[in-house]
């Protein structure tokens, strides 16, 4: 009896078991079956304008990397201490969003003044938690438009924003803002002396409009201060004259705008040939009433 | 035996025998298929037909340029022969006159056919511009139609009215049609002069009308910049070409209506050696436009237009262009030049070769260059880089030919297909007979 009892106990024990291992398999299971999100996190200071972050979403689905569009992200500021939330935003069809942070001075570095800004996704029926932090720390970059010796330069600083000391070594991009790619000025690497400068020589004969180059300073996604762009607007530049035919009659205007000669000529000939036809059709009716 | 009423006897339309009949049910079976082919491509749309993104213009096209060029014939034959006082040329100007009205209105209809969409037609009027070509064309055929209807009809009047006459008491119904068409025509002289007038006009209009039809037809291809088109010289390649399809087609049709018809008489072997003479000056003309056409690139042809060129002279379409140039254009001009070539039966045999090769030279002219567009053909079926027609564009483009032959064959059945008024007038038969209005 008491050996049935045992025996019993062993089968429901077992029974019990499995049903548990199987359940947890399918938790499991439902888990695995949900995509990775990747995320990426840029921070971007344009100096004079915002800060914001460039964020991008992406998974790797069938082995190919693809953009993953409307997802809806949560963007806190860090801090020792806490979390404080920022906003939501939810990302295009393309699977990116860029993020307007506020004024820096209305959020919370840490001790070192080090800015931590977090992006969150809690999840979906597809895909699985994920977040991403970035850090930096506020830097500015002054720049301007000098003249040497008839010769065109742009001078710029690039300084700590809260030591307010200058940042050496550090390599600065400076171009001209074109339709596609920006145009890049001076040599390879101008990098910053120990007051935290470059002076790079802009080029004669640049075509802007009206003359005027948008020039960048670029401090490129840099390790601890982000991307710090600084835009200068110089008139300097080879003034753009505009050869477009839009407002013109050409041949390949719409057809309120054809040229004069062959609405002239067309309509010439058109209005001729059937004004000679309806005086022979009006000759038929002459002949009728003969 | 010349006598008037002979003469109205000869020229008035007969009545079809059974073999008349057979080739008109011939002609109906043909049509009937084509008819069904076409309602299929419209509900189906386009995907029946082996056309595709590069050879966007088929058979259709050809089949089109064809018939813009068969229809010269009225410019040629009529016009010019009338300004340089050919006065053989009046057994011949009527069959002419039909041709043309028949491949303008038959060129009209390939048109739409071309078209996916053919009932958006009115948009080509709705949304015209002026530079385009296309809008040239879609103006100038409904003119050449008119006129061309005009340039049959005017001369027809008095001939009505003698029909009028000639079938009031055999078909009293028939009779009354043609009074209808004859507008009262008593051959007054304020009617002639009317009549003369209007004549003189129409032969004078037609002929730059022609030439404005035969070169908008050539500048839709050369205002296009693609290889094998992009050409100053392609307006009068394009109209000789047209002289020559119009006077080969002219020939078969007088040969043919001749011979059933019984009007050996009237159409006689000096007529076609007449016409031969001419067909042979056209086909030397096109000659001389084709040696432009071609030769001169094969020394300046840049990489795009030397491999155009190569397809056909030595590749995929070398066999029909040498075919269409010495069978259907060389050979033809070395045959008429001599005076056994220009009898009846050897020039229709050599005008037949002469239309044939000018429907195929047309398929040389649109199609290879279709196949060498500007970048290179990458990323697509490789049935894409080659254009043979469907069945659906054989028997549609067979069917309009068919439709041709057809709406020829009623015209010459009920139309005199010599003109009767003038052949009397010419020949001096009995001016009171003519006053009298003779029943038969």
């Amino acid at each position: 009896m008491k050996r049935s009892r045992i025996s019993h106990t062993i089968v429901l024990f077992l029974l019990g078991m499995t049903v548990f291992c199987l359940g947890l398999q399918n938790l499991s299971a439902q888990d695995n079956s949900k995509n990775k999100v990747r995320l990426k996190v840029d921070y971007v200071k344009i100096i004079n304008g915002d800060s914001y972050l460039d964020i991008s979403t992406g998974a790797r689905i069938d082995k190919k990397n693809v953009s993953v569009p409307y997802l809806d992200l949560l963007i806190y500021n860090e801090t020792e201490q806490d979390e404080i939330e920022l906003g939501t935003i939810t990302t295009n069809p393309k699977g990116k969003i860029k993020f307007v942070l506020p004024e820096l001075r209305s959020m919370l570095p840490d001790s070192s003044q080090i800015y931590t800004i977090k992006v969150a996704f809690k999840g979906n029926e597809n895909f699985k938690r994920a977040s991403k932090s970035v850090s930096f720390k506020d830097a500015n970059i002054a720049a301007r438009l000098i003249t040497k010796d008839s010769l065109n330069y742009i001078s710029a600083t690039l300084t700590d924003a809260y030591s307010n000391s200058p940042i050496s070594d550090e390599h600065l991009n400076i171009q001209v803002q074109r339709l596609f790619n920006p145009l890049k000025m001076g040599e390879e690497f101008n990098n910053t002396d120990d007051k935290g400068m470059v002076l790079v020589p802009i080029e004669e004969g640049i075509p802007g409009i009206d003359g005027n180059l948008l020039i960048e300073v670029v401090l490129n996604d840099n390790d601890t201060y982000g991307t710090i762009k600084a835009i200068v607007e110089a008139p300097i530049g080879k003034v753009i004259i505009d050869e477009s035919t839009f407002d013109k009659r050409t041949l390949w205007s719409p057809r309120d705008k054809t040229p004069l000669f062959i609405l002239v000529f067309g309509n010439f000939l058109i209005f001729g040939m059937w004004g000679i036809i309806i005086y022979l059709i009006v000759n038929l009716f002459r002949i009728k009433k003969v | 035996m010349n006598t008037y009423k002979a003469l109205v006897k000869d020229l008035a339309p007969k009545k079809f025998h059974k073999k008349d009949q057979l080739w008109m049910l011939f002609l109906s079976v043909i049509i009937i298929a084509g008819l069904v082919a076409y309602i299929d491509q419209i509900l189906q749309g386009q995907k029946v037909t082996n056309m595709n993104d590069y050879a966007l213009w088929g058979i259709y096209i050809s089949n089109f340029v064809f018939f813009i060029a068969t229809s010269f014939v009225g410019s040629v034959a009529v016009a010019i022969l009338r300004l340089t006082h050919n006065n053989w040329r009046t057994p011949l100007v009527r069959i002419a006159e039909i041709i043309t009205v028949v491949s303008i209105v038959m060129a009209g209809i390939t048109i739409m056919i071309d078209m996916a969409r053919p009932d958006r037609l009115m948009n080509l009027f709705l949304h015209a511009r002026l530079q385009s070509p296309i809008t040239w064309d879609v103006v100038i055929i409904p003119t050449y139609i008119v006129i061309s209807l005009l340039l049959l009809y005017f001369p027809l009047i008095p001939d009505f009215a003698i029909l009028k006459n000639y079938f009031r008491k055999k078909k009293p119904k028939l009779s009354k049609w043609y009074g209808k068409l004859a507008l009262n025509w008593t051959g007054s002289p304020a009617q002639k002069a009317i009549q003369s007038k209007s004549i003189k006009i129409i032969a004078l209009m037609i002929l730059p009308v022609g030439l404005l039809l035969q070169t908008i037809d050539a500048w839709l291809f050369s205002t296009t910049y693609r290889i094998g088109w992009d050409s100053t010289n392609f307006a009068p390649y394009f109209i000789s070409g047209a002289m020559v399809a119009g006077i080969g087609g002219l020939i078969c049709v007088i040969y043919v209506v001749r011979h059933y018809k019984k009007l050996e008489k009237y159409i006689t072997d000096f007529h076609f050696d007449k016409m031969g003479k001419l067909l042979t000056l056209v086909c030397l003309i096109y000659l001389y436009f084709n040696i432009n056409e071609y030769v001169i690139p094969l020394f300046t042809a840049k990489k795009g237009e030397a491999t155009h060129l190569d397809t056909l002279f030595t590749g995929s379409y070398s066999v029909l262009f040498w075919v269409v140039t010495i069978i259907g254009l060389v050979l033809p001009i070395i045959v008429l030049l001599f005076k056994n070539g220009r009898k009846p039966k050897s020039m229709f045999f050599i005008a037949l070769i002469v239309v044939i090769g000018s429907w195929w030279k047309r398929y040389v002219i649109v199609t290879p260059t279709l196949l060498h567009p500007f970048l290179p053909i990458q990323g697509v079926p490789e049935s894409w880089r080659h254009y043979f027609p469907s069945f659906h564009e054989w028997i549609i483009t067979i069917s309009t030919l068919a439709m041709a032959l057809l709406l020829i064959t009623i015209m010459v059945r009920y139309l005199p297909v010599i003109p009767i008024q003038r052949t009397a007038d010419e020949l001096g038969l009995n001016k009171k007979e003519q006053e009298e209005n003779i029943e038969l």
